[in-house]
């Protein structure tokens, strides 16, 4: 839809031969896979497949045990996770993970451009808190601008999940790499988190979207990846990766059945 | 020593306690089995009971050992369920505090009921015999001999039940998953109860055996801790052998070090390194390797299932606060007499030592016990560079330049570990720095200690005393009032602002902070300068404040009372350190009460406050302040609903406001 990969010369996103293994357990093995600018990319697979291991190396919390992984056009070997997201490679965590002593706004504040010594000591002496004009426009794009001053704790699950989102587009990332994001969403929250996911191009912000809910992955994604057993089994466009045999396999643990294959 | 150690794993592999009170519990123990072997007497460590209960007129080494026995057993029981098991999920820093809460109660009731009662001299029934055999070609006398095979048996017979035996199993289960334990037909808390026991035994005895080695006092004895908390950190709170080798290794370079620096042909030891002080060191430098080697820049996906500190709530009205606390202040100072004037010096100086525990702990969730120490090394440096002719703003603003280095040298493990690992690390750096740095008699003058020439602010005379009545001034007391608004005025800014933000987001969540672009070791660091700086400055003012300023100011045991006093108080919130600053020995309360019941408060101050702190840590994890907040937000609640009924409609309606069960009276 948005123009296809192959022909955009330099990725957002270039992973290479990646491998991550915990003991005697090869959790990923040889996955290789790019984003392209102004790409919505899903990445699905069945429990155990590997997402989690896969989001935890490529953003550092996992160290890989071979390949390489380039951000922009730069090696992120051995790149801390801090520094990758401010390079412009943020995630966001399936258990959300945001600060409940802050309020939404604090919770988004928390990242945005990070204090230098000058804004410290100012800070230190002003009265007044500070505003930050992208925090404001990342609650506009969520719709949470007049939940801003309230704790994440007493919205329901569904806002609770666009803070996350908010806070990770808070410094204009190139690429945004949600780790089920609809987790624990009714349909209706589905699709208007898919819906928003399609403005994030148009903002500068690829997606890297992992996540079961097999809807909102084929509606709103460009390219779909497919994971079993640390192994990509399937790429390409959602119509073709749901007729995949391989995929079907995957997912309905049949050894090859060709009877799981319902359009 | 080695089985020191060992009880430590024990208790963290049952209850995730690093027990800083492990020591402590077996000092009071041998305290009681020595007066017993001598009086037959039994001393209850429990204030308002009768000190003294006579129960056997000849005591036989059989009949004491027995008694010790029972005694060792029932006080861990007794600790397990009054203290740790009610603080099961409780945060990291509940736990700490109630144990060193439960170790400054033992410390000073053994104070009060064995040393300042003239107890009798304990060492005239060795349990161990003490003459000399031949062992490996050298002479070693037979109560070490035997202790080292003892500890050595002990440790195998310990390691083969935690392997084969059900109990073992149990105990592992249980450390690993309570829930799942439960639900196998494991009784977690009996399991627990069992290993408590056992730990306090084994603390008790190995303290009563050592007693011919290395003495018995309750201060110095129960900073045993240390030593032996470095070899189960080496033994990754877990292997019972390598916590005992060691143990066992750490004591032998100890008493190395002892014999070969004593020696008069060992020339390349400086004179002014105190020998004492290099014997303690040892164990911290081997803590830090052990943390190095062991530690995580972030926690893993698995760690973070603990609960969290006690809310902190925004600052508001800062400059109202300011004006009302600095004009408060200035009242006392023009209108109270001198011992008041001198109680409420102490108080802001303790405000400002405890502010810089809630910026690092309460904001940060670092617990740092070295927070005293910070503050004495700052307090020696401006007597030091003053008595050389520095004017006073440069040679404090240079004293504490000099803390803030030290205290992110210290904060320096933090960028990799974490929680009860933190604090045992400061600890340690705490005690290192006492011995080599603070009780080295080239720096703070011995016994006798130093005087600080008085300081003058601008051609100001801002010294503290003067004859009589004057005595106290109130410029003096002024001054520290500025600072501690000043202090508290930034401390309330950068918490508001996105300095603050990070901070409590580092506190919350390490990987969340870290996937949000905040360099958590470098936040943690940032916030070690600070609130180093701010200890800092209060052993500047310490060190005008005090006639002679000595080494025993900073005994690592006043950072315990410092951090609990804080926790009490309210360690999350800038109210809560000013509190804490009231309640502090010889602040303004204890002077008040003093005045009030002739004397008879002070003497109990440490045992209460260290009840205090177990209790506190149990019913208000939020001290006093956040209790009182959280009464004040129930009130302001029932009025803002009885006043805005209906107006607020849409699904955004608060769940879960109040994370404590609602009690009926909040709806008043």
């Amino acid at each position: 839809m948005t123009g296809a990969a192959t022909s955009t010369p330099a990725p957002v996103l270039d992973v290479r031969g990646l491998g991550v293994r915990y003991g005697g357990v090869q959790a990923l093995d040889d996955l290789s896979f790019t984003v392209a600018p102004g790409e919505v990319v899903g990445l699905i697979g069945p429990n155990g497949a590997g997402k989690t291991t896969c989001i935890d190396a490529l953003t550092g919390f996992t160290t890989p045990s071979g390949g390489r992984i380039r951000f922009a056009g730069r090696s992120l070997d051995g790149v801390p996770p801090h520094e990758r997201a401010r390079r412009g490679f943020v995630r966001t965590f399936q258990s959300l993970e945001l600060f409940d002593d802050l309020t939404v706004r604090e919770n988004l504040l928390v990242a945005a451009a990070p204090p230098t010594w000058r804004s410290t000591l100012t800070d230190a002496l002003r009265l007044k808190p500070r505003a930050d004009a992208a925090v404001d426009e990342a609650l506009d794009l969520v719709g949470l601008a007049s939940m801003a001053e309230r704790h994440p704790i007493e919205l329901p699950n569904g806002q609770r999940h666009l803070v996350a989102l908010a806070r990770a587009l808070v410094p204009g990332p190139a690429l945004v790499l949600l780790d089920e994001p609809a987790a624990g969403l009714d349909p209706t929250e589905t699709a208007t988190l898919g819906h928003l996911l399609r403005r994030l191009p148009a903002r500068g912000t690829s997606v890297l979207l992992v996540d079961h809910d097999m809807g909102l992955v084929m509606g709103a994604c460009d390219r779909v990846l497919v994971l079993d057993f640390g192994r990509l089994v399937a790429s390409g466009p959602p119509a073709q990766v749901r007729n995949d045999p391989a995929v079907v396999a995957a997912y309905l643990g049949g050894a090859g059945e060709p009877s799981g294959a319902r359009p | 020593m080695a089985s020191l150690a060992i009880g430590l794993v024990l208790t963290w592999r049952t209850s995730g306690v690093v027990n800083f009170a492990h020591a402590a519990m077996g000092m009071y123990v041998a305290f009681a089995y020595f007066e017993f072997r001598d009086q037959g007497n039994l001393v209850l460590p429990i204030i308002g009971t009768p000190e003294r209960i006579h129960l056997l007129d000849t005591p036989t080494l059989a009949t004491a050992l027995a008694f010790a026995l029972v005694l060792s057993v029932a006080l861990g029981l007794a600790v397990h369920t009054l203290v740790f098991r009610p603080l099961r999920r409780a945060p990291t820093v509940a736990r700490v505090v109630a144990s060193l809460g439960l170790y400054l109660y033992l410390q000073e009731i053994t104070r009060l009921r064995f040393t300042q009662a003239g107890a009798a001299s304990v060492t005239r029934f060795p349990v161990l015999p003490t003459h000399d055999v031949d062992l490996l070609g050298t002479s070693v006398t037979a109560n070490r001999a035997i202790l080292a095979v003892a500890v050595v048996a002990l440790t195998v017979v310990l390691t083969v039940v935690f392997h084969t035996t059900r109990f073992g199993l149990a105990t592992r289960a249980a450390a690993g998953n309570e829930k799942g334990a439960l639900l196998t037909g494991i009784s977690p808390d009996r399991v627990g109860a069992l290993n408590w026991a056992l730990a306090s035994v084994l603390s008790g005895f190995a303290v009563i055996l050592i007693e011919p080695i290395a003495g018995l006092d309750a201060g110095t004895t129960s900073l045993l801790v240390v030593p032996a908390l470095a070899a189960a950190l080496i033994g990754g709170l877990s292997s019972f052998a390598v916590t005992v080798a060691a143990g066992l290794g750490i004591g032998m370079v100890q008493s190395l070090i002892l014999g070969y620096a004593s020696r008069p042909d060992t020339r390349w030891i400086p004179d002014w390194l105190p020998v004492v002080g290099l014997q303690q060191a040892v164990p911290v430098v081997l803590v830090l390797l052990a943390l190095v080697w062991r530690g995580d820049p972030l926690p893993t996906r698995s760690a973070i299932a603990e609960r969290r500190l006690p809310a902190s709530p925004t600052p508001r009205h800062v400059a109202a606060w300011a004006v009302a606390l600095g004009g408060a202040g200035t009242a006392g100072f023009l209108l109270f007499e001198a011992d008041l004037r001198q109680a409420l010096i102490v108080s802001l100086i303790a405000a400002l030592l405890s502010l810089s525990i809630v910026v690092l702990t309460g904001y940060v969730g670092q617990i740092s016990l070295a927070q005293l120490a910070f503050a004495g090394v700052a307090g020696f440096t401006v007597i030091d560079v003053a008595s050389r002719g520095w004017p006073f703003p440069v040679a404090a603003a240079f004293a504490v330049a000099v803390a803030t280095g030290v205290g992110v040298l210290v904060g320096l493990p933090g960028r990799r570990v974490r929680g009860m690992v933190l604090a045992v690390a400061t600890l340690a750096m705490a005690v290192a720095i006492e011995s080599l740095v603070l009780a080295n008699p080239s720096l703070s003058g011995g016994e006798a200690g130093r005087s600080a020439p008085r300081p003058s602010l601008f051609g100001l005379d801002v010294g503290i005393t003067a004859r009589g009545a004057d005595n106290f001034r109130p410029a003096f007391g002024l001054m520290v009032l500025a600072t501690v608004i000043v202090a508290c005025v930034v401390v309330a800014n950068l918490r508001r602002n996105r300095t603050g933000l990070r901070w409590l987001a580092v506190r919350a969540n390490e990987r969340a902070a870290a996937a949000a672009g905040i360099d958590v070791g470098r936040t943690k660091l940032g916030a070690f300068a600070l609130s180093s700086a701010l200890a800092g400055t209060a052993g500047v003012f310490l060190a005008y404040a005090n006639s002679t300023l000595s080494t025993s100011s900073f005994l690592v045991i006043g950072a315990l009372v410092a951090l609990a006093l804080t926790y009490l108080a309210g360690i999350s919130s800038i109210t809560g350190a000013l509190v804490a600053g009231a309640l502090a020995q010889a602040g303004l309360l204890t002077t008040v009460l003093d005045r009030s019941t002739d004397g008879q408060a002070g003497r109990y101050a440490y045992a209460v406050s260290g009840l205090a702190l177990v209790v506190t840590a149990i019913v208000a994890p939020e001290g006093i302040t956040g209790a009182a907040r959280r009464l004040g937000g129930r009130v302001d609640r029932a009025v803002r609903r009885v006043g805005a009924r209906g107006s607020r409609p849409g699904p955004a309606r608060p769940l879960a406001v109040d994370p404590t069960p609602a009690s009926p009276d909040g709806a008043a």
